[in-house]
């Protein structure tokens, strides 16, 4: 491992410690994630009563959701942190460290990530069952776990570029709030996107959205709307449009800081 | 003048003063409510595109799901314009911020509670009265028991804050708990009525009452009678009433922050 990469490792072994120490969030993540896919069962069953015209079980629906939950519960909200440390003008002390400051609240997001994720899937996987009283095939979920951390890898450095923007701007949460709920649309958090009508789907292909969500939770519903390859081609290049993002604007952050004083 | 009316003035000041300090920065204003507004709507569309093919969901059409929206985003709106310091009632307990307050010769809850304001329940304000005009379930004429139905909602939001932030006093450090518990009843409160049956309903008009914030209120408003009325009035005092005497027994065994803090 070369010396950079040990540097930004040790911002994650402390990040993954902290989160270790703190779990009260992750339980209640976890608390809101069973309530969310107890909600959401009765919602289908009560769908499926009513006598929806789709495809998708209620069942898969579930399982579906679980997946795209797990998703967006698992990154954590690193804009909060950022635009407090912005706010409270720590931020300055910290871009003095010899190492780049976006790098290391990443790498300390990611680490957070890794502590999350497996306590999130489990929850995920146990309510999930627990509600449907039935499994996705083994194939199915082993290949929604890794590109769900990928999405949620990519959600995290969305976040990322969003605290940034804190920079210019008091509070950031009206931007996390649209995106959240872009998201919430674009990505198909709790419906599929085909569900949604064309023009939707066809706005929501220009976004990252549905390569974070609805890709990965998608490989549960066995419809065949994108293969794995396609899929991860898609987030790798989300992956690079969102990395020179960030440093985009981390650079003009830097300069207007600067011009302000210092 | 009267021991009430002094504490009507009271919180008319607090919100006074707070509306002017949310207006001194008017594009953060401005941007917040919009923001909040749009985001409101936004999670509308999840409804909007699965009643589109579902005509009704165990008696619920798309209206009545307006008509809640628009009641729970008012009442939350309300609750977190006039009392917005409930959101920090955890943190200030926590850290001992209550002795600034304790000194006041005011209500010390209502001095906590109206000691900030959050500029975005305006946007759940307008968006509320925006899902309840555009439900087209509702006439003129009901407006005030849109009003009221509103205005218990929003007691009962604020009550139930107080109760899950309050719990700071003999727990601890509690916020991001009682935050989560907030957010449930909200989320509980945001779907129609009908998908919830058994120990769950039982819980959603006790522990956690998106009834009281949401279902009654509904209810009150599609078909108004005075047995509606009565019950709604009588669990908003119910749950600001236990809100009260669990803050007061909290305050009792309250122990300082000793800390030395400027406030006014």
């Amino acid at each position: 491992m070369t010396a950079l990469a040990r540097k930004y490792a040790a911002f994650a072994r402390i990040a993954i410690a902290q989160a270790r120490r703190e779990r009260a969030e992750v339980y209640g993540r976890a608390a809101f994630f069973v309530v969310i896919l107890g909600v959401f069962s009765s919602l289908w069953r009560a769908v499926a009563d009513a006598g929806l015209p789709i495809a998708a079980e209620p069942r898969s629906l579930v399982w579906y959701l679980a997946a795209t939950e797990w998703i967006v519960l698992s990154a954590p909200p690193i804009h909060l942190e950022i635009q407090e440390a912005i706010r409270r003008g720590d931020v300055v002390y910290q871009l003095g460290r010899p190492a780049s400051y976006v790098i290391a609240e990443l790498a300390a997001a990611l680490g957070l990530l890794a502590v999350r994720a497996p306590l999130l899937g489990l929850t995920a996987f146990v309510c999930a069952y627990a509600f449907t009283g039935w499994i996705p095939p083994a194939c199915a979920l082993a290949i929604v776990v890794p590109f769900g951390l990928a999405g949620a890898a990519l959600l995290t450095a969305l976040f990322l570029w969003t605290g940034l923007l804190a920079f210019w701007l008091q509070d950031v949460s009206p931007i996390y709030w649209v995106g959240q709920k872009l998201m919430f649309i674009l990505g198909g958090l709790m419906l599929p996107l085909q569900f949604y009508p064309e023009i939707v789907r066809r706005v929501a292909a220009l976004t990252p959205f549905p390569a974070i969500l609805g890709g990965p939770a998608s490989f549960l519903l066995n419809d065949g709307l994108i293969a794995p390859g396609a899929l991860a081609g898609r987030l790798a290049i989300w992956s690079v449009v969102t990395a020179v993002g960030v440093a985009w604007v981390f650079r003009r952050a830097r300069a207007a800081l600067t011009v302000n004083g210092g | 003048m009267t021991a009430s009316s002094n504490t009507l003035t009271f919180v008319r000041a607090l919100v006074a003063t707070n509306l002017k300090a949310s207006l001194a920065q008017r594009g953060a204003f401005a941007m917040q409510v919009v923001f909040m507004a749009l985001n409101n709507f936004t999670f509308f569309v999840f409804w909007w595109v699965l009643m589109r093919r579902v005509r009704t969901l165990g008696g619920w059409q798309i209206g009545d799901i307006q008509v809640l929206f628009g009641i729970v985003a008012a009442a939350f709106g309300l609750a977190v314009t006039v009392a917005g310091g409930v959101r920090h009632l955890g943190r200030l307990i926590d850290d001992g911020d209550l002795d600034t307050l304790l000194t006041q010769p005011r209500s010390v809850l209502i001095y906590a509670l109206g000691i900030r304001s959050q500029p975005s329940g305006f946007g759940d304000l307008i968006s509320g009265a925006i899902f309840i005009a555009a439900s087209g379930q509702v006439s003129w004429w009901r407006l005030p028991v849109i009003a009221g139905a509103v205005l218990a909602s929003a007691l009962v939001f604020v009550a139930c804050g107080v109760l899950f932030f309050s719990l700071a006093f003999w727990l601890g450090k509690v916020e991001t708990a009682a935050r989560q518990l907030w957010d449930l009843l909200i989320t509980f409160s945001l779907y129609p009525e009908p998908l919830f049956g058994g120990m769950l309903r039982l819980a959603l008009f006790t522990v956690l009452p998106a009834g009281f914030v949401g279902y009654l209120p509904v209810r009150l408003v599609h078909a108004p009678s005075l047995a509606s009325v009565a019950l709604l009035a009588a669990g908003a005092c119910a749950y600001v009433a236990l809100a009260a005497f669990v803050f007061d027994r909290g305050l009792r065994r309250y122990s300082s922050g000793s800390r030395f803090t400027a406030f006014g």
